[in-house]
């Protein structure tokens, strides 16, 4: 049996520019990149050793650097409505909290499958929407709530300020009875932000 | 002058603190000590106390600082009022800004900035005492805070000073050793890529001594290289136990 040139073991702890090996033994995989022929880490994590395809990766054991992505499920809050867009202030990926923000913004075409009127009655300011990232073209991150588990999570009445319920396929203030529309999302008032 | 000023080093090679010219001084480092920033660490290094924590990458504020090719690194290296013996202003004084900018660009190379372009990573290194060798110690924890934000890196960066006192030449100068020496030169380097980030130097040395003032430093990098895996192996080896149980 060929002796393996490289030291490396599957399961080591490495941490970033641990050399992982040369690129005539490894191809490199997810948390390494090459440089000069070497292959190194760019992540703290485990080594993952594929002998049989000869490829190198890192398991990360950091939770690594969160920003949205294309098919991401995002979190946010509705800072201010233009003519037919949204611009939502994103502060949750997935399940995970950011520190900071990324601002989204929601065209009044993706908000549901169906015609919407006005982008008035897809949300309003201060409401807490649940929306997927369908465009980062230039780092603006275009966003859509056209399924049943997207759109608003809660909202308050535009006239009282009380939270808002949920009454069939719109929003119903219970203190002052005023009758809202909006984009539902199935988990309306039930998820915890 | 009748009495005569205590010496820095004796006639043994022994310095004021009991080190030898290349010993560094006793260093603790811990990675994660702050639960609201993305990454963070904390370094003890003789009677130096820094916090290092990152934010980010997040959204550049004010826009126009966004840069449409890369991330933008902002460092903010500041002195605590009571890290020195007389109250030192909290605004940001000449030397941090340019301390600031030495660190940003010591750690710029280690990161791959041009994963997320308009975006930008806050980087706070906050000195709590200080004691001679802060921007070295400074760039060693901050390398160590953004592994543990989980950016990729080319490296990590460690940093370490060396100079001549009393006509020797000694590694990681205390600041009386920095005030009272002849020469001061810190250094960061990359040691798995072999790449210097960082060389400043204060003071005077032929060019013999300072090529040795250069190794000496490299190899204080390297000690202290061994100290930052071990810091995040400590961390992430823990983070398991604490799963498995």
């Amino acid at each position: 049996m060929p002796k393996t040139r490289s030291k490396r073991q599957s399961g080591q702890f490495v941490v970033p520019g641990a050399p992982l090996g040369v690129i005539e033994e490894f191809t490199s995989g997810n948390g390494t990149y090459v440089e000069q022929g070497r292959i190194y880490a760019k992540i703290s994590g485990r080594t993952l050793l594929d002998l049989q395809n000869k490829t190198v990766s890192i398991f990360p054991l950091v939770h690594g650097a969160r920003v949205p992505k294309v098919g991401s499920i995002v979190t946010g809050q509705v800072l201010n409505l233009q003519n037919k867009t949204a611009v939502i202030r994103i502060f949750e990926i997935g399940k995970e909290q950011l520190s900071g923000v990324f601002s989204g913004l929601l065209y009044i075409s993706d908000v549901s499958r169906s015609y919407v009127d006005s982008i008035h009655d897809a949300c309003k300011p201060g409401d807490i929407v649940r929306a997927k990232v369908i465009s980062e073209k230039n780092r603006i991150f275009h966003l859509s709530t056209a399924d049943k588990n997207l759109g608003v999570l809660y909202a308050l009445c535009s006239q009282c300020g009380h939270v808002l319920q949920q009454k069939r396929y719109k929003v119903s203030c219970p203190n002052c009875g005023n009758l809202e529309k909006r984009q539902i999302a199935i988990e309306y008032g039930k998820a915890c932000v | 002058m009748t009495k005569k000023e205590a010496k820095m080093i004796d006639k043994d090679g022994v310095r004021a603190d009991g080190r030898k010219p290349d010993e560094l001084r006793p260093t603790k480092i811990e990675v994660g000590v702050l639960n609201n920033a993305d990454g963070s660490a904390y370094i003890e290094q003789g009677k130096n106390k820094i916090l290092a924590a990152v934010y980010g990458p997040h959204e550049v504020h004010p826009k126009h600082l966004a840069l449409p090719h890369r991330s933008r690194l902002r460092c903010r290296y500041h002195m605590a009022p009571f890290s020195v013996d007389e109250r030192k202003s909290p605004a940001p004084s000449r030397r941090e800004v340019e301390l600031s900018k030495v660190i940003r660009e010591a750690l710029e190379p280690s990161i791959f900035l041009e994963y997320y372009p308009r975006t930008s990573i806050d980087l706070f290194i906050e000195v709590l005492q200080a004691h001679g060798g802060t921007r070295c110690a400074g760039i060693t924890v901050a390398s160590l805070a953004l592994a543990d934000a989980g950016i990729p890196m080319r490296d990590l960066t460690a940093a370490c000073a060396a100079g001549k006192v009393e006509g020797q030449l000694v590694l990681d100068l205390t600041d009386q050793e920095d005030k009272k020496g002849e020469a001061d030169v810190p250094l960061a380097y990359m040691p798995n890529l072999d790449a210097v980030t960082l060389l400043q130097m204060d003071g005077q040395l032929t060019l013999e001594e300072f090529e040795k003032t250069i190794s000496l430093s490299l190899e204080g990098c390297k000690q202290l290289y061994l100290l930052q895996k071990e810091a995040l192996k400590v961390k992430y080896v823990a983070v398991k136990e604490d799963i498995e149980e």
